[in-house]
């Protein structure tokens, strides 16, 4: 990993400032099986084409906030409160 | 440590019992081998005034020269042996390209010598070679095996079982290069990352990247200059040819390595300018980062343009037996003249088949060599002047041939030349240095890595990268070979495109800049044509590799090695791709043949028909594009984590103290005897500096709703002015810190934990915050807070005095907490008890940290109150059985195993680790963390030692002290659950073999009622 990444605070920083903490899915309600809970927390998906992750400026600003990556785009980042606009 | 005499004791033993046999007297004419003028080009003039080793051999150098360069001078002619058949290698491009000049340079293995320049008292061996490199014994290889195909240790060697571990040893000697130096002798070298944010990155440092410095710096760029050797200028540093047209009027008429030096001239000392010399860029990633490597050094450049401008290197030519030493690259022969003055023999052969060629076998001629015949394979010879020249001066020139063999006994003695197919042998000519001018193949390795692979350029006749991402630029001969005016238009163009940041100009060449490509491989007699010289790969290994089904160019090399050694493709690319194109025939069921030369003036009789390769594409340059060491990948990068130290911490450095490292933090170890500390606060009173601890602060509506959804425990019933200790749990129910919370104020708690996962808990607060879209009040107060513990019988006595609150028993109990004032500093009080006496932490502003422990000490010193250090602290906890979550726990530690207890039948919709916590007590624990005591007198076992019941392992001791208290060894150990009830006896296996026994306690071995905490 090498490329540079924006944070919705700091702007374009190097990849190295920020910690990458897995896929981000909506949490399964507490009153779901354990087994769907077990999957949400130990099992993530790996596909092609869009997916939406979770990073923390660990060097920088320390918020959380999503960015949507793409194998063949450039990634995009905005914060959790921006999730459900388009 | 480079000065040596004679009773060093690095040298080794037989010192001075190698006679050098490659150089018996009669072999080499040394007179004269040195130039100090030449006809056309300038050559250093520094006298010999160095003295380096070469394999304890004293040699005398000049300043200038690289190690290469000195040891040819002296005569040497084998650098070392081949990977494989153990073949003697000697010196070929002379530009720190491929694996032939590796060498052990004072106990550092592998080092190019063609790159490094000579110092005082260099130590120089040869490599993978025994017992010298001039007579190498497992050079047998060569003699017995005529072929030793991909992967033969494997195939050969695997029956009987027994043998396989005795080949295994055999083959590990034989193949490899230098040996890591395990004796330590470079242990004092030191690896660094340092970074760089130019708005231009220009790799290479020849005519076009000059000229794109030039332009980026006229258009007020600040400028990167990387490259990879020790002076500036490519290929023109060193080149007699004339510049003629050029853009920059007053480089025309000049020798291009006169142009070269004005040009030089021009940008050096620019204040937008930095060069790196020796600096090899290895690899070019995303968003314009380039990593380089100089030395120890590993750079990371981040540039908002990179112009690519590696230039060309010297065509590698597949013939019979073409590694002999004596073979070389023309721009070789070209910088041992032109760059240290050397002769590079006495009778050369010049094979070549464009013009520039001749210019080589002039430049030979000026440095003393006779140059035996110029072997052109066009048989139409090019009508100009220099062509002429050569005539007049009796030079033999030999149209529509080429060289079909090197003819040697351990060094080059005659060739043989022949038609262009290798059918029919016309002469043999006898020589000393075979000159390889067949044209120039772009440096690809940076520029592949950009998009994609290689691909054939029919018109240019080279390999060339065509698609670059954004802000990536090529310019120079890596676009095909071209004049200095082409080069240096091209640089400048490009120089100004990326300083605008507009699209690259088109690259442009005359028919006059095209070279034509000779046929992959001469297909004479002889068995060992080596395509990858690094690697050991002949034609015939990468038939049968390509006969076991590997017949794609990318499989092929993933099989056979091939552009996998040192040079890392740079040298043998080209060949490989073109041959496994024709020899592979790239599933088209037509059969292939060699484009290029063969198509047009020399068509091969009995060849089918011909096809070109512009389907066909090179294998994708991974990086590094350059050989680099662990050490450089590995270095440390230091600066980029914050050191924290604590407001005290010049304090404690004048007390004496020593610090050790936890986390980001510098903590206080100890002011002398942690064992004399430990007995202080178990006497009456100390104080310790706890500033490290994480603090944090959270109001606001839902600050019980985030604690409550975060901790296993429940907290609606905490009071004001109380507080509470809890574990911390991660989403998967493991354990990951704990911390004491505290209700401040109402609505208003305060969480402080441990130091060590500071920085984890940080985060995890803001996710928590984050993800629940709480409203809440959240500060981290860990570095604006100080923080003091008080701790000891006489504590109460000795803080009562300070403080403006009633600290009685009754208003202030065991696990209280508030608000008060010292000296006027507003500070937060907190009774607790982790040192197993009765104990306050004190927290307040950071900015009052050194004047309140001055404050502290003063009004102690009548109560005798003196600083105790982290491992103090350390050993009182133990003692107390208190563990420390991540260190005294390991990773899949369920809460339970740290003896706390959670609630099942939970109702809350939101707890972190929820789904897990239940699952954890339902399944039982398979280890535990307890606390246990060793008999009196038991030496006391190192952290980390295994623990052992009837033989078997069954856990580890996470630590280990002797309590000064207690008079006996105590410790936490993680153990199988079986052992873990109090009573159960285990023994610890200390490092020298011993076993020591150890008893498990049912709790703190001091004072396990707690009766002291709450007096």
């Amino acid at each position: 990993m090498s490329f540079l990444l924006t944070c919705p605070n700091c702007g374009r920083r190097e990849v190295e400032e920020f910690s990458f903490r897995g896929q981000y899915r909506p949490r399964p309600a507490h009153v779901e099986s354990f087994e769907v809970r077990a999957n949400y927390v130990f099992f993530e998906t790996d596909h092609e084409g869009k997916r939406l992750e979770r990073w923390y400026h660990s060097s920088g600003c320390r918020r959380w906030f999503l960015v949507e990556r793409d194998n063949n785009a450039d990634p995009r980042s905005f914060w959790f409160s921006d999730l459900d606009r388009p | 440590m480079n000065v040596r005499n004679d009773d060093s004791p690095h040298l080794p033993a037989r010192r001075g019992a190698v006679s050098g046999r490659g150089e018996r007297a009669g072999e080499l004419d040394l007179t004269g081998s040195r130039l100090t003028e030449h006809p056309s080009v300038q050559v250093p003039r520094d006298g010999l005034s160095v003295t380096l080793f070469w394999n304890g051999k004293p040699i005398v150098a000049r300043p200038s020269d690289t190690v290469a360069s000195a040891l040819y001078a002296a005569g040497v002619r084998i650098f070392s042996r081949s990977v494989k058949y153990h073949r003697p290698r000697g010196l070929f491009d002379n530009q720190g390209l491929g694996s032939e000049t590796l060498v052990t340079i004072d106990h550092e293995p592998n080092v190019r010598a063609d790159r490094r320049r000579v110092e005082e008292g260099m130590w120089i061996e040869a490599q993978n070679a025994w017992p010298s490199v001039d007579f190498d014994l497992m050079a047998v290889n060569d003699a017995l095996l005529p072929l030793l195909p991909n992967g033969f240790h494997y195939k050969m060697f695997h029956k009987p079982r027994w043998a396989r571990r005795f080949f295994d040893r055999l083959i590990r000697r034989a193949a490899g290069l230098g040996t890591i130096d395990t004796a330590g002798h470079r242990t004092e070298t030191r690896y660094e990352k340092r970074y760089r944010f130019p708005d231009i990155c220009i790799v290479g440092a020849g005519p076009a990247g000059l000229a794109a410095a030039r332009a980026a710096l006229a258009h007020n760029r600040r400028v990167l200059l990387i490259d990879d050797d020790l002076q500036l200028g490519g290929h023109c540093a060193y080149s007699p040819v004339i510049v003629n047209d050029c853009d920059d009027r007053d480089l025309c008429g000049l020798s291009e390595q006169m142009a070269a030096l004005r040009l030089i001239d021009s940008i050096l000392g620019h204040a937008n300018l930095e060069v790196l010399l020796q600096t090899t860029a290895v690899g070019l990633y995303e968003d314009n980062l380039v990593v380089a490597e100089r030395g120890t050094e590993l750079f990371k450049v981040r540039a908002d343009s990179v112009i690519v401008a590696t230039g060309a290197s010297d065509r590698h030519l597949v013939f019979a037996d073409n590694d002999r030493p004596g073979v070389m690259m023309a721009r070789g022969v070209e910088r041992l003249i032109g760059l240290h003055g050397v002769k590079p023999g006495r009778r050369a052969v010049v094979v070549t088949c464009h013009d520039r060629g001749y210019e080589t076998a002039q430049m030979l001629r000026g440095a003393g060599t006779r140059v035996a015949a110029v072997v052109d394979a066009r048989v139409k010879l090019p009508s100009i002047q220099i062509v002429s020249d050569l005539h007049n001066a009796r030079v033999p020139i030999y149209g529509g041939e080429t060289v079909h063999s090197a003819n040697a006994h351990r060094t080059l003695r005659s060739v043989t030349t022949g038609d262009l197919a290798g059918l029919q042998a016309n002469r043999t000519i006898s020589c000393d240095l075979l000159v390889l001018a067949v044209g120039f193949k772009p440096t690809l390795g940076l520029l592949s890595m950009a998009k994609g692979p290689p691909r054939w350029h029919d018109e240019r006749q080279i390999f060339t990268v065509d698609e670059l991402p954004r802000g990536v630029y090529a310019a120079g001969d890596v676009n095909g070979y071209g004049s200095f005016a082409r080069l240096y238009r091209e640089g400048w163009e490009v120089g100004i495109a990326a300083s605008r940041g507009q699209a690259s100009p088109v690259s442009v060449r005359e028919g006059s800049e095209m070279i034509m490509v000779l046929p992959a491989d001469i297909e004479s007699r002889g068995e060992k044509h080596f395509i990858c010289k690094c690697m050991d790969i002949t034609r015939a290994e990468a038939h049968r590799s390509i006969a076991e089904g590997f017949d794609q160019v990318e499989t092929l090399k993933r099989y056979s090695n091939m552009e996998m050694g040192p040079c890392r493709g740079k040298t043998c690319y080209e060949a490989v791709a073109r041959l496994a194109a024709r020899d592979t025939d790239q599933g088209t069921g037509r059969p292939a043949a060699e484009p290029g030369m063969s198509s047009a003036a020399h068509s091969s009789p009995g060849r089918p028909a011909d096809r070109t390769l512009a389907e066909v594409a090179a294998a994708l340059f991974q990086p590094p594009c350059a050989p680099i060491s662990l050490g450089v990948l590995a270095g440390r990068s230091r600066h980029l984590a914050p050191i924290r130290r604590t407001a005290m911490h010049d304090l404690h450095v004048q007390a004496g103290a020593t610090f050790f490292g936890m986390g980001e933090w510098q903590c206080p170890h100890s002011y002398g005897d942690p064992q004399k500390e430990v007995q202080m606060v178990r006497e009456g009173l100390a104080i310790i500096d706890v500033s490290t601890m994480g603090k944090w602060e959270i109001g606001g509506p839902d600050a019980l709703a985030l604690i409550e959804s975060a901790l296993p425990g429940r907290f609606g019933d905490l009071a004001v002015g109380v507080m509470r200790h809890s574990t911390i749990c991660g989403k998967d129910g493991r354990l990951c810190g704990d911390g004491m919370i505290s209700h401040l104020t109402a609505g208003r708690y305060y969480i402080s934990t441990t130091t060590g996962n500071h920085s984890a808990m940080d985060s995890l607060v803001e996710w928590w915050i984050t993800d629940r879209g709480l409203d809440v009040h959240y500060r981290n107060l860990s570095s604006v807070l100080a923080s003091v513990h008080v701790t000891g019988q006489r504590a109460l006595e000795f803080l009562q005095e300070l403080v403006d609150i009633d600290l009685s028993n009754q208003a202030f109990s065991h696990l209280s907490c508030g608000q008060a004032m010292i000296a006027n500093v507003p500070i937060r009080l907190f009774r607790t008890g982790f040192t197993g006496e009765l104990g306050y932490d004190i927290h307040f502003p950071a900015e009052y940290g050194e004047s309140l422990w001055h404050y502290f000490l003063e009004r102690g010193e009548p109560h005798d109150l003196k600083p105790f250090g982290m491992e103090a602290l350390r050993i009182l906890m133990l003692e107390k059985g208190h563990l420390i979550p991540g260190i005294d726990t390991d990773g899949p530690a369920a809460p339970c195993a740290a003896g706390v207890g959670f609630p099942v039948g939970d109702d809350r919709a939101h707890l972190v680790g929820k789904a897990f916590l239940g699952q954890f007590e339902a399944r039982g624990l398979d280890n535990n963390t307890v606390p246990y005591k060793l008999a009196p007198g038991a030496p006391i076992p190192p952290d980390g030692v295994v623990i052992l019941d009837s033989g078997a392992i069954v856990g580890r001791v996470t630590c280990s002290r002797m309590s000064p208290t207690l008079g006996h060894g105590i410790g936490l150990a993680r153990v199988a659950a079986r052992l873990s009830a109090p009573g159960c006896h285990f023994s610890i296996r200390l490092p020298d073999g011993r076993d020591v026994e150890a008893e498990v306690l049912a709790g703190a071995a001091y004072d396990p009622d707690g009766v002291r905490l709450r007096a």
